[in-house]
């Protein structure tokens, strides 16, 4: 980095350590983040906004008569004292379900950071966002269409009082366009994005624009929704979200605390035999990938769902204590870069299979219902009617709703293409209940 | 401070020069079943320089003071390089509406200071509202409890001669329990939040009890029938609605550039029924979405966005104004230190009607009450927003309990769909926030009288 601050940081958080186990610590983790970024905005087709942040934070955890205590900042003039308020509430803090923090384990080697990232100059990014605002205004120039890109870099460190110090370093890049077509009180949203740590092909304004123009093509005609129990597309985007709530029922805090309906369901049938879900933090370059949790302990590729059945809760060292499992090296519990398996046939064709049904591109209040247990309603905010397997036009006002265990678990077809990243497929399932005003 | 930002603006070679510093400190405590869940602190401090030039904005964000100077020269030198991009029409000049200007300092006024409690006290208070929870029926499964408080204090001075500092404290208390009957697991939940006092929090164990109940209840509660119905909203879920589904739409950011959004959203143009008002102010005296100043220095207002169902105004920035020929209402806000300030709501309302509760009621034969709110979410036409809970409603009596209560609709035919307002306007204040363009949450009031509208349409299946 520009100004990389590992080397200060680490004498610093090894000098906090110390002044940690001198006020009485059992254990103590450190944790340091600094981060630069760059970033343009286009509003209304040209450029509009440019600018950088450069911030740092640090967090600090020690455990004092079996309890935990927690506090984070980013003046480095205060770093001794937000110890000793860490010690302070560790006296009414949680109940540690651990003993010590691991010692250092074997880490896989995961590519995160790039060179070929940096290069992307403030002129590049500019340069992408023009080239995606000329393609689209060339096919609709009534469109208002804002464009960003962002690049980032980021360094990282970790010392624990298990004898772990990590440091490890990220780039990461974005590019997105979103557009809005008004046609008196009719208003269509369409957008679509890219981000990776590595810059290569993904890094694609025409491609992007393209998609943008697909749906906006695709929504050229309003339409009839179907009703009632329906058989629904979800495009690799949509599937991303739709799958939310099955990883808060595979976190193991929410299974130990009783509050997942996955509990007690171990290598249970949970989904249909189409659907391998697994966390890879591992691929290079991939968003999620990192070869250490923050407590220190090694990430793994790991079955979540196989062939729908479930295979393991994910694990962060407090809740694997607290669960009596062994932990899985997840932050939160929650998977680090998720992935459903491709299946074996095409998009296009589980397309054309569909006599009447419904292809959703964005759902809009999905998370707002009882999600933890499978319960979705939600605004079709851009979808449309497929017929005799086509797409016919778009639907408004109409609202899909369902249980995501009950419909995951029926007939669901995956297709064999996926996402850019390799990590979502194409998928169509039965049966959710559609309803239109 | 005021010092050294004036001296750093100096450096500013932009037609506009601001810089705003924040520090804030924030505690919180949770409890998750039967153990405290966490227990921290932060401390946090750092600001942003914002310039603009020919109409260009340059921005940067920063943690420490130390190179002020050579921050506020980086923003410039950005918004130079976009005010002079050569694909932006050489015609392009900054336009900010002119404000009268600041120089004041408005220090918190608490009742009880949350500062001053122990986290001892603390503790007790939410191992307290934990128990209830836990002890109100044998299918709770769990329970979340949760104390927080923050104290922020932004410093804010641009290039025009504008000073202010104040103080935007805050304090919450959210609870949430959690039933299971088998694989079936519900939750409700609730929250309290004050800009005043720490009392706040206290006393709301019949508060927290009612969720319990409600966790258990809800377990054995059908699922709503999908399909428009008439509805009627009590105080949190109408303030939900009319911030979902008509505040974002008033927002002069996503208008003041999109000629077809200004078109549609003409002041004189007919939005909804004849005594709907709508007002959006942050000038009221210290709720938790009230501030003296926004985060471009304009003084916080009372903005009547429909008056009589006639659009009258829209919520503005100091560009937005000056560019829709305006004046700026005080509504440019950030979510934080590391954000420029984007053009977002304050408390909005709907102002009374003149029916009572009951005359409301009385009009429904078959219908929903709708209460509470898990949350909402608008693409300006559409919106979606989802009940706490929900009771039928069967000639005129609320009736049973009925679970994952989800509406949507398009505004601009709800809004003339209302068909009645009682007198019973409440502004709730609660733990949770407003989200926009990745900066959330933003803490903001919204309320309503009780509000009938026809024809809702509610996901679900249909009998």
């Amino acid at each position: 980095m520009r100004n990389s601050m590992i080397e200060v940081m680490t004498d610093l958080l090894q000098k906090g350590l110390e002044t940690a186990k001198r006020l009485g610590v059992s254990a103590a983790k450190l944790g340091f983040y600094h981060c630069e970024w760059t970033d343009c905005k286009f509003e209304a087709g040209r450029l509009k906004d440019m600018g950088g942040r450069e911030t740092l934070s640090y967090n600090v955890e020690v455990l004092v008569d079996g309890r935990k205590g927690n506090t984070s900042g980013n003046r480095l003039e205060d770093f001794d004292t937000m110890i000793e308020r860490a010690v302070t509430l560790a006296k009414v803090g949680s109940v540690a379900h651990f003993d010590a923090y691991p010692a250092p384990g074997e880490l896989a080697i995961v590519k995160t950071h790039s060179e070929k990232t940096l290069s992307l100059s403030r002129e590049k990014m500019i340069a992408g966002c023009q080239e995606m605002t000329d393609a689209l205004r060339a096919y609709n120039p009534a469109l208002f269409i804002e464009c960003s890109a962002s690049r980032m870099e980021s360094e990282s460190l970790l010392v624990t009082s298990g004898g772990v110090c990590h440091a490890a370093m990220r780039t990461h890049w974005s590019l997105g366009a979103s557009v809005q077509r008004t046609a008196g009180t009719d208003m269509l949203f369409a957008g679509y994005g890219r981000g990776w740590c590595d810059l290569n092909e993904f890094y694609d304004p025409g491609v992007i624009a393209q998609k943008i123009i697909t749906d906006l093509r695709r929504g050229e005609r309003i339409v009839e929704s179907p009703q009632g129990r329906v058989r629904v597309y979800f495009p690799p985007e949509t599937l991303a979200r739709m799958l939310q709530p099955l990883f808060m029922g595979t976190n193991g805090r929410n299974v130990a605390k009783g509050e997942s309906p996955l509990l007690g369901r171990l290598n249970e049938q949970i989904l249909a035999p189409s659907l391998t879900i697994i966390d890879d933090p591992h691929r290079d370059f991939a968003s999620g990938a990192c070869a250490i949790d923050d407590n220190g302990i090694p990430t793994r590729r790991q079955a979540i769902f196989e062939h729908g059945v479930l295979k393991r809760f994910l694990y962060d060292l407090d809740s694997a204590g607290l669960a009596t499992a062994e932990p899985t090296g997840n932050n939160g519990c929650s998977p680090h870069s998720p992935m459903v398996l491709a299946g074996g046939r095409l998009s296009g064709e589980l397309l054309a299979e569909i006599r009447d049904g419904l292809f959703v591109r964005d759902l809009m209040g999905f998370g707002q219902s009882n999600i933890i247990n499978g319960d979705f309603s939600g605004n079709v905010a851009l979808g449309y009617r497929i017929k005799k397997g086509e797409i016919l036009g778009r639907v408004k006002n109409t609202m899909v709703a369902g249980n995501l265990y009950e419909i995951l678990k029926q007939n669901v077809l995956v297709s064999s293409d996926t996402d850019h990243e390799g990590r979502y497929p194409h998928c169509v399932v039965e049966g959710v209940s559609v309803t239109a005003g | 401070m005021k010092d050294r930002l004036f001296e750093a603006l100096k450096k500013g070679r932009a037609d506009y020069v601001e810089i705003r510093v924040e520090m804030e400190e924030t505690t919180h405590l949770a409890y998750r079943g039967r153990e405290v869940e966490s227990a921290g602190s932060s401390t946090f401090g750092g600001g942003i320089a914002r310039a603009c030039t020919k109409g260009g904005w340059g921005m940067l964000a920063f943690d420490s003071l130390k190179h002020l100077e050579e921050q506020v020269e980086e923003a410039c030198r950005c918004a130079a390089f976009v005010g002079h991009d050569v694909k932006r029409s050489a015609k392009e000049k900054t336009e900010l509406a002119e404000v009268e200007i600041v120089d004041a300092e408005r220090p918190a006024k608490l009742k009880r200071d949350p500062r001053g409690v122990s986290l001892d006290e603390k503790l007790r208070l939410i191992q307290g509202y934990n128990d209830i929870i836990l002890g109100a029926d044998p299918s709770i499964e769990s329970s979340r409890v949760t104390y927080g408080d923050s104290f922020r204090t932004v410093y804010f001075a641009n290039t025009r001669g504008t000073y202010y500092m104040e103080e935007r404290p805050r304090v919450y208390c959210a609870f949430h329990a959690t039933a299971r009957d088998g694989s079936l697991v519900q939750r409700a939940g609730d929250s309290f939040a004050s800009a005043v006092t720490y009392d706040v929090v206290v006393g709301l164990e019949e508060k927290v009890r009612e969720v319990a109940e409600r966790a258990a209840s809800l377990l054995k509660a059908p699922k709503v029938e999908g399909g428009p119905q008439t509805v009627i909203l009590n105080h949190q879920m109408g303030g939900v609605f009319i911030h979902e589904a008509f505040g974002h739409l008033s927002e002069a950011d996503f208008l003041y550039e999109n000629p077809r959004m200004r078109n549609l959203m003409v002041v004189g143009r007919e939005m909804g029924v004849k005594n709907l008002n709508v007002v959006d102010d942050g000038s009221i005296d210290r709720t938790i979405g009230s501030l003296s100043y926004d985060d471009e220095g304009t003084p916080t207002s009372k903005t009547y966005l429909i008056k009589q169902g006639v659009l009258t105004g829209h919520l503005h920035s100091l560009e937005t104004a000056a560019k829709m020929g305006a004046k700026p209402t005080g509504n440019a806000r950030s979510v934080g230190r590391r954000f420029s300030p984007i053009v977002r709501m304050t408390n909005t309302y709907i102002e009374n009607g003149d029916m009572s509760v009951e005359e409301l009621f009385a009009g429904v034969d078959n219908g929903i009450y709708a209460c509470d709110a898990f949350g909402g979410q608008t693409e300006f036409e559409m919106f979606t927003f989802s009940a706490g809970y929900g009771y039928r409603i069967e000639n005129g009596k609320i009736g049973e309990l009925v679970r994952d209560v989800i509406l949507t609709g398009n505004v601009f035919q709800t809004l003339k769909a209302i068909d009645g307002m009682a007198n019973d306007l409440k502004i709730c204040e609660g733990a949770g926030g407003c989200g926009k363009s990745g900066q959330a949450p933003l803490p903001v009031g919204f309320g309503s009288p009780h509000i009938r509208i026809r024809d809702v349409v509610i996901g679900g299946e249909r009998k």
